[in-house]
C-alpha cells in the first residue's frame, strides 16, 4: 500500500505537468525566452542563497544586495526574472541542504513567470507568490514538505 | 507585543511611504526602489533593537507591495492602506513557511488583493446606495 507522502507527491507532480501543459498550449512562449528566464532566475537563486547562507548575510541583506547590484546592469524584464530568482535563493539552507532542489525552483520560478505572464498584472508581491510556488513544488515533489 | 506592533505599523507605513513617493518622482526602476529598501532596512533595523530583524522581514514586505502598479495603488492614501494590511498580514503571519523563499512576496501579493477586493467592495456599495438614492 503507498503511503501518504507517496501519494500526494505523485498528486503534485501530476497536477505540475497537467497545469504546466495546459499553460504552455495557451500562452504558446517562445522556448529560447523561457530557458533564458529560467537562467537568470537560477542565478539570482544561487547567488542570493550562496550570500545570505555562505557568507551570513541572511536573507533580507542578500535579496536586496542581488536586486541593486543587477539592477545597475540588466535592463528591466531581466531585473524582474533576477530578482524573482533571489526571492527563491531567499529560502533558509534547512529547506535546501543540498544545491540541486535549488537550481530546479530557481528554474521553475523562470517558467513560471514566463508562463504566468499575464496574471495577476500590477500586483506588488507577484514575484513572490511566484518564487514561493516553485519553492513549494520543488519541496513537495522532492520530498522535503513545507 | 503591542508595542512592537505598534512600532512595525509605524516603521512599515513609513517604509510604504518612502517608496511609493521614490517610485513617483525618481526614475528608479520598481526592483531598484525595492532592493534599496529591504537593503537599508536589512543593514539598519537589526541593529537598532531586538525585534529589529522582525521589523526588516516587515519593510522588505511592504517593499514588494511598493512594486504595484500604478492602476493598483494609486495615492499616498492607498499605500498607507495597503502597508497597514501588509504589516499586519506579516506580523500575524510571521510563523508560516518559515524558511520557504517568497513568503514575504505572498505576504504582500495577499494584501494587495485584499486592498483591492476592498476597494471594489466599496465601489459597489457606494454605487448601490447611489441608485437607492436615485431611484
Amino acid at each position: 500500500m503507498p503511503n501518504l507522502g507517496n501519494t500526494v507527491r505523485i498528486i503534485v507532480t501530476s497536477l505540475v505537468i497537467i497545469g504546466s501543459w495546459l499553460a504552455l498550449r495557451q500562452a504558446k512562449p517562445s522556448w529560447k525566452r523561457v530557458v533564458s528566464t529560467s537562467c537568470t532566475s537560477l542565478g539570482g537563486a544561487v547567488v542570493t542563497f550562496i550570500l545570505s547562507n555562505h557568507f551570513q548575510l541572511g536573507p533580507v541583506v542578500a535579496s536586496g544586495l542581488v536586486g541593486v547590484l543587477g539592477a545597475q546592469v540588466l535592463a528591466e524584464e531581466r531585473q524582474l526574472q533576477l530578482y524573482l530568482g533571489a526571492f527563491v535563493g531567499m529560502s533558509s539552507a534547512l529547506r535546501f541542504p543540498k544545491f540541486l532542489p535549488l537550481i530546479l525552483a530557481g528554474a521553475l520560478g523562470g517558467v513560471l513567470f514566463e508562463l504566468l505572464k499575464e496574471a495577476w498584472s500590477g500586483v506588488g508581491g507577484r514575484l513572490g507568490t511566484l518564487a514561493a510556488t516553485a519553492v513549494l513544488i520543488v519541496l513537495v515533489v522532492g520530498g522535503g514538505g513545507w | 507585543m503591542v508595542i512592537t506592533l505598534f512600532v512595525a505599523l509605524l516603521v512599515g507605513t513609513a517604509t510604504g511611504l518612502v517608496g511609493f513617493w521614490l517610485r513617483q518622482n525618481t526614475k528608479l526602476s520598481s526592483v531598484e526602489v525595492s532592493a534599496w529598501l529591504t537593503l537599508v532596512a536589512g543593514l539598519t533595523l537589526p541593529l537598532l533593537s531586538s525585534e529589529g530583524f522582525l521589523l526588516a522581514l516587515i519593510c522588505t514586505s511592504v517593499s514588494y507591495v511598493v512594486m504595484s502598479s500604478k492602476q493598483r495603488i494609486s495615492s499616498f492614501k492607498e499605500m498607507i492602506v495597503v502597508s497597514v494590511i501588509c504589516v499586519l498580514v506579516v506580523y500575524y503571519g510571521q510563523n508560516l513557511l518559515v524558511g520557504v523563499g517568497g513568503r514575504l512576496g505572498t505576504f504582500a501579493a495577499l494584501s494587495v488583493l485584499l486592498f483591492a477586493s476592498l476597494k471594489k467592495c466599496l465601489k459597489w456599495r457606494d454605487g448601490h446606495v447611489g441608485c437607492n438614492i436615485r431611484g
